[in-house]
This record gives structure tokens, sequence and C-alpha cells, in this order.
């Protein structure tokens, strides 16, 4: 991690609230996307993103090594994606509407994008969805960390709290799963034939 | 794993080379440095991965809500609690002093089981002495007067609690039954009254 961040995390942890802003402008936009990732709902993912620096910024002091910043940030927002997810599926079994459903109804919000684009979009989050449920919880996570979330083997191992070893497992248990099914993957697919 | 040098890799030392080339044996390791074919099956595959990450990236909708700190700051150095065990040991303290002076003394276990026995005992005295009387006088007082009853001494006392001479109540009484109050029907009083003998061994009947 830079010396820029490990600093502003040193003085945010001294109380020092416009470094801690600082940090938020930097990882907001990740931690959005992160959360999209596990919710595809923005209302959801964005007061998730919100809760997540909320308990950063409570927590910081927890925080020993300000260079773990980043993994201790994501390992807070993966924790908390989850707790949310379990939530839902437990109000979805209860039928209640969902912010994803009502994100899937609300139009206003992306009018900068063609309907085309839109279309496009959905057609996109659908086939992601049906790849990603394809695999196990945990080749779920270490696969969107990997290749959506950009993050490496060691940042994945120190997020989840496993050894190197277990994330590569999972991963190899992941790829070998999509490259198979997904639409994503059609060249490489056909560069083994 | 292990390969030779002219063998191409298998599909799944491939997806060990997208994970991480430096897992794979020696020889695999070095067919890949060597080998255009098999390096292009990592490489595309690694492309399409990264392809597909960045799609991902495109298709989020815009985050169009900056997050807001809350107003109050962590307090520096709070991760240093020593003032919380100090706080409980006194709020415990000042508990247990209010409860010595509220006259609440600890009462020792075999102490307080006898004192529960205790309190079972009267329990069960109130509510033998509640079935007494209830056997003695199963029902309301104008149930008895309804079957003419006089001869169990509970009419007279209905009299004196009502402050009826006799001339008034009983009469109304008399009229309902078509009794005359020269005696009472036992049928009808063995309906309300079922007979409680049986049951209570009682000297009421
Ligand atoms: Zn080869």
């Amino acid at each position: 991690m830079s010396l820029k961040i490990t600093a502003l995390v040193e003085k945010a942890r001294d109380g020092n609230r416009p470094s801690f802003q600082d940090l938020v402008t930097i990882f907001q936009e990740d931690i959005y996307r992160l959360a999209y990732y596990r919710t595809f709902s923005q209302m959801d993912a964005e007061d998730l993103t919100q809760e997540v620096f909320e308990q950063a910024y409570r927590k910081l002091n927890s925080l020993n090594d300000p260079q773990r910043f980043r993994a201790w940030l994501y390992s807070i927002a993966v924790n908390r994606c989850n707790d949310f997810l379990r939530k839902r599926k437990y109000m979805a079994l209860l039928q209640m509407r969902t912010a994803q459903e009502q994100d899937f109804m609300a139009t206003g919000k992306d009018m900068n994008n063609s309907y085309n684009d839109k279309i496009e979009k959905k057609r996109f989050w659908k086939q992601v969805k049906t790849m990603l449920h394809k695999l196990s919880s945990m080749e779920r996570q270490v696969f969107t960390l990997r290749f959506m979330d950009h993050r490496n083997i060691n940042e994945i191992a120190s997020i989840l709290d496993k050894n190197e070893s277990t994330i590569k497992t999972h991963l190899y248990r992941a790829l070998n799963k999509v490259r198979g099914e997904a639409d994503f993957f059609k060249e490489y697919r056909e560069s083994l034939s | 794993m292990k390969v030779e040098n002219h063998t191409h890799l298998q599909d799944e030392q491939i997806l060990w080379a997208v994970i991480d080339e430096s897992d794979l044996a020696r020889h695999a390791q070095e067919h890949l440095r060597g080998c255009p074919v098999c390096k292009r099956k990592v490489e595309q595959f690694r492309y399409e991965l990264r392809d597909f990450g960045q799609k991902a990236s495109l298709a989020v909708p815009p985050f169009s809500r900056p997050v807001r700190l809350p107003r109050e700051k962590p307090a520096a150095g709070s991760h240093n609690v020593g003032w919380l065990p100090v706080f409980g040991a006194a709020a415990m303290a000042a508990f247990v002093v209010f409860f010595y002076f509220m006259g609440m003394e600890t009462v020792a276990p075999t102490q307080f089981a006898s004192l529960q026995n205790q309190e079972n005992l009267l329990e069960d005295e109130s509510l033998m002495r509640e079935i007494a009387e209830i056997v003695e006088v199963p029902l309301p007082a104008d149930v008895y007067a309804i079957s003419g009853d006089n001869e169990t001494g509970f009419y007279e006392g209905l009299y004196e609690i009502s402050g009826d001479d006799g001339t008034g109540f009983a009469e109304d009484m008399d009229e309902i039954n078509g009794d005359n109050g020269t005696g009472y029907d036992e049928d009808f009083l063995e309906f309300v009254v079922p007979d409680l003998q049986d049951d209570f061994q009682s000297e009421f009947i």
C-alpha cells in the first residue's frame, strides 16, 4: 500500500477527521463496487458503503498496522455484505420487496444511459449472476475478490483470514467451473480445443 | 502435475498457471516459458478474466451518494479501554452497598430453600382453606334461596347479610319456585349442586 495511504491512516487514527475523509474519497467507489458485485443493487450498495465507512471510522483504533488498512477495510465490507445478504435472504422468505427489485423498477436514476445500454448491462449482470450461482460461497468470494475487486492472493488471504493455499484452491475450483459454463471465456475455451 | 518439457500443459495446469505460475512443477514452468501454445492459452484466459473484470466495473451504476462521516470523532487512543473495568467495578460496588443499606441481607442457599418451603406451606394452607369453604358453601346464596333450603343455616345468614327480615326476598323466591316454603326440590338441588361427598368426604350433605 502506498506511503500516502499509510500516512493518512496514521493521522486518522490520531483523530484527524480530514485524513479519514481523504481515505473515504480514495476508497469509497471501490467499496461501492464491491458491495454492488454482491448485492446487484445500487441502493443497497450505497447504503452498505456508508455503513462500511462508518464502522471503519468508529473502529479505526483497533487497526494495529496502518499498512493493512485496505485489507482491513475490505474485510469489513465483505463481512457487512455477507450479513446483509443473509438478512435479505431471510426477508425474501417473508416475501418482502427487496431494494434489488426496487432498483429494477426504478428508471430515473440512470438516465444518462441509453435504453440499449441498459438492456446490455442487465443482460451482463444476469450472466454474471448465473455464473456466480454455480460457485460455492467461498469460491464466489475468492473469484469476486480476485477478478472483480482486483485483489491479489495475498490480500484475499488477509481479507478472508485464510491462508494463501486455501485461497488458491478455491480459486482453482472457481476457474474450473466458470471456464466451461460462462459466456465470458469463449476464446479461451476455443483455444483449448 | 509433472510434465515433460516437450509435452503441452494439461488444462488443470493452465488453470494453476493463471492463478500463480510459481505453483507449477519446475518442468511445467520451464515448458510454459518456452512454449507459445501453452503461453497463449494462459494469456488468453488471463486476458478474458481481466476483460470480464473491466466490463463488470463499467456495468456498475454510477456511485451517486458519497459517504458522509458521522459527526463524532473516534477518540484518539480509545483502544485503551482501561477505564471500562474501573467503571464496572465502581457500579458493582455501588450496587452492593445500595442493597446492603436497603436491608437485603444475603440468604444462604439452605435458608433460602427453607423459606421457600415455608412459603409453599402457607400457599397450600390457604388453598386448602379455600377448598373447604367451597365445599361448605359451593354456590351463591340465591341458589339456596331458589331451592328453598333453610336447614343449612345459610339461608338465615343471608337475610342477616342482606338486612332482609325474611318477608321480601324469600317471598319473591317462593313465587319463582312455586314453592311455599314447605321444602325443596331435591332433583333440582342435585342438578345445581352435584354431590360432593365422593370427592371431598364433606360433612355438608
Ligand atoms: Zn505447450
